[in-house]
């Protein structure tokens, strides 16, 4: 009996003879990737493409059975590839890459698998590879692990849920009141100390933070407070100085602004104090006698306030050393152990003086890093879950045929997530796209081809006449780039109509949203379309553009009442809400316009708003205090 | 996080780099009380090389596998420390520097001998027995000498798309936590095999909303021959349940329970198997669907790479709770149904 026995009893001759013709493509070779290199392999796919950014770290080795000490530092795609060379009976393509970059997996690479199975870390990649597979309308398998607790979600376009189909969470956020004037709790002072003191003394690029522009939420009214804090903010441009002119000497007068002057400031608001016991501040006294103190070494011990100090005043003579030769700009990194000390003894003095609990160095590098725990069990559960359903969403299990995508089971660890004492798995079956959905459902989808010269040639107006006619569109339409959610036509911004694709910076990956702005007599809408243009060779369609066949269904848009109460689910908080009950705000961005492209930026009623506000998030970790809201990343 | 001063060999510098990522999930003693362990794993097939890799990468002390099988053609197909130009040499000769090379930190031991040889001396180290892919008798053997010595045994197989898993920790007493509820947790019975000894609350120190309930429990288990002549779901189940229940629950019972070589069983002699199990079980015969008694009846003792990365991580993952002391562990018979993912706990 040859290797492949076990499978063909299992699918059958037939269906394994399909199996070893099909290509899959793995997004990840970390903890579930190389868990599902694996299980592919040895279930006999024809061939496997892997993708990957990343190099090796040591603290994979617990759980990335596919490496080893030696390949720290090297790229995680190929290194597992060659690590599965002696059981491998597959054809295997690793790269090292970015999925999201359109130069190196433009669509109709993605086009050449029958299936992609995720085993990815961040939200923003697996929106995207959802998208893909939207477009493409091919099978998806989107799992993850965090600890203890997995998941996997298969997605069949069209028949079932997407990855966007349900909310996701979004990255905590504070306002910037309790990280700067009221912490509460050890991570508000880990996110003053890392997202604001750090940034303050060691990074180059401080112009965000001195902008306090009046239009921010603070989480509080009080003008005495936001004064203050603002006031706060400039002074520390001298501490900035102490340590450019590596001014060791005057280490001391950073701690006793920060940790004397600074509070006892802060007690003079009595406002703030009605509610809240008051901060302690240290004194000179016992910042002058800590400073020659004896130092612990320890990362997992809980270090005295003397300790902390003395800590705090080495790491900083260390960072001042470093700070020159590193072009006055060093950027705060978890496995960084000199920023990883300071954030650390920074945030403990301040916890000391709010009466919060103190950590141990190896737990801020936990909240401080993001670390999620990760262990090789529940990789290798998920893993083996993606792939037996991959089997099941492919139909290859002659006894259990898969009519629809509905007949199908997701699939997460019920027990070890405390959800269920008598099951370890819970598998509900597959909804149907959620019809609120601003991925899959609430637009239409399809691949525009078009050439480099079609690009050169072909003018906005005259793309949008030939969408027009194509699809039925009235003539009030509108169309935006939602790679920037910049607003390329609509009724009231034409100057762009004249220029050609290329012109108005649109390329091979670039997403487009064509919508009905006018709607029929009988106030029934198209839907917007969303287009993927994907640059082909001349040889590869008729003309300098192809359009796709498709039907575009008209809808009657909800009543904007309805929208405002929260019914259209984007799939992260609405922007327009202000608050939700844990305190988190987030926050508007102010419209902008940019002067030399002629172009306005919009916020625009897209349904895309999903990537627009991870892509605010993301920025507001740079522009912190602008947008009133710090970002623990 | 717990601290690491409670334990007696504390864990050095380059550990806590390296497991990092679980250390922050089960704390430094528990990494500790592992690397103290020691584990016979019986069988290195798919399930035992899952199993295998599993509580290797996460730092196990001391790990024996005892398997005396010659690499056959056909474990390529689930198998991954293992290649073709091992076939025909002993599997433990071909994997032994491939399994070390995952974490040169554990200490391994390779036995070829065979199961058969080994007297009751030979378990008596051990902390903790994994046997896997072994036929009934087998398996009531060797449960029959953990019992003696008092040692915790896991057991497990797999038939294609299927798996189970049985678990006999004799007596155990094991600690958990959880977010308190408007239901205090009472002190008793909660289940068949399990009572609630004592309950406590703490306190979260950052957060003083959160108050944990941390509750003790005491596990009574049954020997696998125990186990398979009384199984029963008499009254457990209500009429949602038992439309729910798994074909594959009494069809692995059944195999279990049948005294015969693997392929030996057809359809019909498989069914009514089945059928006398599903009395047993207490559970109507319809339960038993008839594409589920072709499947068992040509997958029988098939092994299948996902299916053993799924049951293996299982039974890895309660190996190193109860090793580390974290959470309750399994009690004591769970089935794996492959089509439907299904996969759910009985206390028999």
């Amino acid at each position: 009996m040859g290797r492949e026995s076990s499978i063909t009893r299992i699918v059958g001759p037939e269906n394994y003879a399909k199996l070893q013709q099909f290509k899959c493509l793995i997004v990840g070779a970390g903890g579930i990737g190389s868990e599902l290199l694996k299980d592919c392999i040895l279930m006999g796919f024809g061939e496997i493409h892997i993708v990957d950014l990343d190099t090796i770290d040591l603290s994979n080795l617990n759980r990335q059975f596919l490496f080893r000490q030696k390949d720290i530092k090297q790229p995680k795609s190929t290194t597992a590839v060659k690590a599965v060379q002696h059981f491998s009976n597959s054809k295997l393509v690793p790269y090292q890459g970015n999925v999201m970059d359109t130069n190196q997996f433009p669509l109709h690479w993605f086009d050449q698998f029958d299936i992609f199975l995720n085993g990815l870390d961040n939200l923003a990649a697996r929106r995207y590879v959802n998208k893909i597979s939207q477009f493409l309308k091919k099978p998806l398998i989107e799992s993850g692990t965090s600890g203890f607790d997995g998941y996997i979600q298969p997605i069949l376009p069209g028949n079932t849920e997407c990855f966007d189909c349900t909310k996701k969470e979004t990255p905590k956020t504070f306002p910037v009141c309790t990280i700067r004037s009221t912490p509460s709790q050890p991570i508000h002072c880990i996110v003053w100390a890392k997202n604001f003191l750090f940034n303050q003394l060691f990074t180059s690029d401080q112009s965000s933070t001195t902008g306090d522009s009046d239009g921010n939420d603070w989480g509080t009214d009080d003008k005495e407070e936001i004064e203050r804090i603002k006031q706060e903010t400039n002074e520390l441009h001298d501490l900035q100085q102490i340590v450019h002119h590596q001014d060791k000497v005057h280490i001391t007068d950073i701690l006793k602004k920060l940790f004397v002057k600074d509070i006892e400031k802060l007690l003079q608001l009595d406002n703030l104090w009605k509610s809240r016991a008051k901060p302690t501040p240290l004194t000179d006294d016992l910042i002058d006698s800590a400073k020659d103190g004896h130092d612990s070494t320890d990362l997992n011990a809980i270090w005295s306030l003397e300790e902390q100090i003395s800590q705090f005043i080495n790491v900083t003579e260390k960072l001042m050393d470093r700070i020159v030769e590193e072009d006055y700009n060093i950027e705060f990194d978890k496995d960084d152990q000199d920023t990883l000390v300071f954030v650390a003894t920074a945030a403990n003095i301040r916890s000391h003086i709010f009466g919060i609990p103190i950590k141990t160095v190896f737990d801020i590098k936990q909240i401080a890093g993001n670390i999620i725990p990760a262990i090789a069990t529940t990789n290798a559960i998920v893993a083996g879950l993606s792939t037996l359903t991959a089997l099941r969403l492919l139909n290859f299990l002659p006894y259990a045929k898969t009519n629809s995508g509905l007949d199908v089971n997701m699939a997460f660890t019920a027990r070890a997530s405390n959800l269920s004492k008598d099951r370890y798995l819970s598998n509900p079956k597959l909804a149907p796209p959620n019809c609120n959905c601003a991925v899959c459902a609430k637009v239409a989808r399809g691949v525009v081809k078009i050439t480099e010269k079609g690009l050169e040639k072909l003018t906005l107006s005259q793309l949008i006449d030939l969408l027009k006619k194509k699809y039925n569109y009235p003539s009030e339409t509108s169309l935006i780039d939602t790679s920037d959610q910049r607003l390329l036509v609509d009724f009231d911004f034409e100057d762009l109509l004249d220029r050609t694709l290329s012109q108005a910076k649109l390329h091979d990956g670039s997403v487009i949203l064509f919508s009905d702005e006018e709607g029929d007599e009988s106030e029934m809408y198209r839907k917007p379309l969303e287009i993927y243009l994907d640059v082909v060779e001349e040889s590869a369609i008729n003309s300098e553009i192809e359009l796709p066949a498709l039907e575009i269904p008209l809808f009657t848009p909800p009543k904007q009442e309805e929208e405002d109460e929260g019914k259209e689910t984007s799939t992260e908080e609405s922007p327009e809400k202000e608050e939700d009950k844990n305190g988190i705000v987030i926050l508007d961005e102010d419209e902008g316009k940019d002067e030399k492209d002629g172009t306005t930026t919009k916020r625009p009623r897209s349904p895309d708003q999903t990537e627009n506000d991870s892509k605010r998030a993301k920025t507001s970790k740079n522009h912190n205090d602008e947008n009133g809201v710090i970002e623990l990343d | 996080m717990e601290p690491s001063q409670a334990t007696a060999e504390r864990l050095t510098r380059d550990e806590i780099d390296l497991y990092d990522r679980q250390i922050r999930l089960w704390g430094m003693a528990a990494q500790a009380r592992m690397r103290s362990a020691k584990v016979l794993l019986i069988g290195l097939g798919s399930l035992g090389t899952e199993i295998c890799k599993n509580v290797v990468l996460c730092g196990l002390g001391h790990l024996t596998i005892l398997d005396d099988t010659v690499v056959q053609e056909e474990d390529l197909g689930s198998q991954f420390f293992i290649g073709s130009e091992d076939v025909g040499s002993l599997k433990l000769e071909s994997a032994k520097a491939r399994i070390q090379d995952l974490n040169p930190r554990v200490h391994l031991s390779f036995d070829t001998q065979s199961i058969e040889s080994k007297d009751a001396d030979f378990y008596k180290g051990f902390d903790l027995v994994i046997g896997t892919e072994l036929n009934t008798s087998q398996m009531v053997k060797l449960n029959e000498l953990t019992r003696k010595y008092n040692i915790p045994i896991y057991l497990a197989g797999s038939n294609g798309l299927f798996a189970y898993i049985f678990v006999d920790l004799i007596q155990f007493d094991a600690e958990d936590e959880k977010l308190k509820g408007s239901q205090p947790t009472e002190k008793g019975q909660i289940s068949t095999n399990t009572e609630v000894t004592e309950v406590k609350t703490r306190t979260d120190e950052d957060d003083d909303k959160k108050v944990f309930e941390v509750i003790n429990t005491r596990h009574h288990y049954k020997s696998f021959q125990q186990m398979i002549k009384t199984a029963s779901l008499e009254g457990r189940l209500n009429r949602r349940q038992i439309k729910r229940l798994s074909s594959a629950v009494p069809l692995t019972l059944a195999l279990l329970r049948a005294e015969h070589e693997i392929g030996q069983l057809n359809f019909l002699t498989l069914k009514e198997k089945a059928v006398e199990t599903c009395r047993q079980l207490g559970v109507p015969e319809t339960v038993l669907n008839d594409t589920y008694v072709e499947q068992f009846t040509k997958q029988e003792g098939v092994q299948f790479a996902p299916v053993s990365a799924i049951v293996g991580g299982a039974i890895a993952q309660d190996v190193i709770n109860i090793l580390g002391k974290r959470q309750p562990p399994l009690s004591n018979f769970i089935v794996f149904d492959g089509i439907t993912l299904d996969m759910p706990i009985f206390e028999f």
